[in-house]
């Protein structure tokens, strides 16, 4: 790998990444076939029509399976991307979205939606499905607010402050969604419960359609900031030294980081571990400059997400497994291992 | 003398707190300015003010004729860097990496060849170019100032003749750092005065200081007390009142050198 260029290992990246799409579009408690797959491209495209009897078999891959793939490719692009920005904007490689109340914040903000969704916040009825995302954004935001106020004095973020606002705040929220699923009745409490866990089995072309059209321009706009947030590593000061606005640089890409992030969360809820492993990965696999690592932490988070869901869906067939409890039991021991790693750094 | 960078009734305060009374105070350019003082005396603060990066309560900054707040970022960091007293890395990043950080103010997308020749010639100019593909953070802490140093040549190279007018700024550089490469470190920086560069330094070192400097501003207290012109004319008085301590002067082959008692 050392003597690829940077480009060479995106293009290898978003290779696999295909692989891993028509694996995910194929596989599962249906399974379509690569040559069906293609025929119902074909058909899409109005070359050659489905024969009449594939017509179910078309409308179980066009309205449950395509959604699925693309929501989940689009979360782990989402939490790839948002584990390498943090790390970049607090300046220490054990980082994640989980941290900074980001993805707690989300997930209250939705749980309040599933409880009170139709009696103390019937107000927002009219937003239909997009309340859900809306309150979690609303909640991912206010508790990366409340971190960030605290960590920010005189226009200047200390970054332990801010890791440990980050963990008083997880717990506030943790505490206010475990409340909810306390107090709400059974189909509520379930939705909590399960979604607390992480699946894309809920997936449908709305909300999908939804966390993409967010993610894309975010994407485009963070992938261009790779310059910026090497230049933050030397420090805020020493950053301003070479031209660049360390604070706003900070502000905005902290408010895109928690937008991507709670509108996945609201969809398929809370999956630990993959914005912390996927760019330790490719800092492993190459550099830690973040114009390679951003892409590289997208694509491959995508990739690793269509992995994890494909597993989901097998191991229990026809049942699936929460994606969440895979991420957790392969995340949280690769988590101790890189901890220990950077503990025996920093004593040397 | 031609002065690089003026401060004009320049004060800063935190609260009620005083960090810096007034201060009117012009760096002179192509010269070593040298800051000393005790600690806590406001260098850091003074430095930061200077270089734009700190906006001061009361006054103005000129660079040339230009209030260096109303300055494009960009456009200031190609004329003026800074050498922080130790900047840590904790992520896995080559010294060549950190190097080309110091060009990112004057290219937009990806570095171009100049920009790669620079970044050589700066790692050459502080005898760390064998180390170029090593990782930052596995070096000393002696070898990170000095790919730090680099950096901040890198920033301001300029090969034009007549060169164009920039400022460095160095806050204790050699502050941890062993005898030989501080010397090594004082003597790149003074070769820098032929290049067209103004050189403005923080050294704890009054004997160095007088060895390499070329203007003594003594601090104390957050307050400008004294502007030595002739690095070999600091008396003890000085000492006594600036630092606390006796102090003797020895002759040290013709040049003046100070030996200080409690």
């Amino acid at each position: 790998m050392g003597r690829l260029s940077w480009m060479q290992i995106h293009v290898l990246l978003a290779c696999a990444l295909l692989g891993a799409l028509l694996l995910s579009l194929s596989v599962g408690s249906f399974y379509f076939p690569p040559e069906e797959i293609f025929r119902f491209v074909r058909h899409g495209l109005g070359i050659a029509p489905v024969a009449p009897e594939e017509g179910l078999d078309l409308n179980v891959f066009v309205t449950l399976r395509l959604p699925r793939v693309l929501l989940c490719g689009v979360t782990g692009a989402t939490l790839g991307l948002s584990g390498a920005l943090m790390q970049g904007l607090f300046r220490n490689p054990i980082v994640e979205p989980g941290l900074a109340g980001t993805s707690s914040g989300a997930a209250l903000g939705a749980s309040l939606m599933f409880v009170f969704g139709n009696t103390a916040l019937a107000f927002t009825s009219p937003l239909g499905t997009a309340a859900v995302p809306v309150m979690a954004f609303l909640g991912g935001f206010l508790a990366t607010l409340l971190v960030y106020r605290i960590a920010t004095l005189f226009g200047h973020t200390d970054v332990l402050a801010l890791l440990l606002a980050g963990i008083a705040v997880n717990a506030l929220c943790n505490a206010g969604t475990g409340f909810l699923s306390y107090i709400a009745r059974d189909p509520q409490a379930r939705n909590i419960t399960f979604w607390n866990l992480g699946t894309f089995t809920t997936a449908d072309w709305r909300g999908s359609l939804l966390v993409t059209a967010i993610f894309v321009p975010c994407l485009v706009f963070i992938l261009r900031r790779g310059k910026d947030l090497n230049a933050l590593m030397l420090g805020e000061d020493d950053a301003a030294y070479i031209g660049f606005d360390p604070d706003r640089l900070v502000f905005r890409l902290l408010v895109l980081n928690t937008l991507i992030v709670s509108v996945a969360t609201a969809m398929v809820g809370v999956i630990a571990f993959v914005g912390l492993i996927v760019p330790h990965m490719m800092r492993l696999l190459r550099s830690s400059d973040y114009r390679f690592l951003l892409p590289a932490s997208a694509l491959s988070g995508a990739l690793l997400m269509e992995a994890i869901d494909v597993v989901a869906r097998l191991v229990i067939r026809p049942a699936e497994l929460p994606v969440g409890i895979i991420t957790a039991l392969i995340g949280a021991p690769i988590f101790l291992w890189i901890l220990l790693a950077y503990r025996r750094r920093i004593a040397s | 003398m031609d002065a690089a960078i003026r401060l004009e009734d320049v004060r800063w305060s935190i609260g009620k707190t005083t960090i810096l009374e007034p201060v009117n105070l012009a760096f002179a350019a192509e010269k070593m300015n040298v800051i000393l003082g005790p600690n806590g005396a406001g260098k850091s603060t003074l430095m930061r003010i200077a270089a734009g990066r700190l906006k001061p309560t009361g006054g103005r900054v000129l660079h040339g004729d230009r209030d260096v707040f109303g300055l494009d970022a960009r456009a200031l960091a190609r004329q003026r860097a800074f050498l922080s007293q130790h900047v840590e890395i904790d992520f896995a990043i080559t010294v060549e990496e950190v190097v080309l950080m110091g060009r990112y103010p004057h290219f937009a997308r990806a570095p171009g060849r100049e920009d790669r020749r620079i970044v050589d010639a700066a790692l050459e100019m502080v005898g760390m170019a064998a180390r170029r593909r090593q990782i930052y953070p596995t070096l000393s802490g002696g070898e990170q100032q000095r790919v730090q140093l680099a950096r901040v040549l890198a920033q301001v190279w300029s090969d034009e003749t007549p060169p164009p007018a920039r400022t460095i700024f160095l806050d204790e550089p050699i502050a941890s750092l062993d005898v030989h490469h501080q010397l090594q470190i004082l003597e790149i920086v003074r070769g820098l005065l032929a290049r067209g560069c103004t050189i403005i330094v923080t050294l704890h070192d009054l004997n160095l200081a007088m060895r390499y400097g070329d203007r003594l501003i003594f601090l104390r207290d957050g307050r400008l007390h004294d502007v030595v012109e002739d690095p070999g004319a600091v008396s003890t008085d000085l000492v006594r009142r600036i630092f606390d301590v006796r102090a003797t002067a020895l002759d040290d082959d013709g040049r003046p050198m100070l030996r200080f008692y409690l």
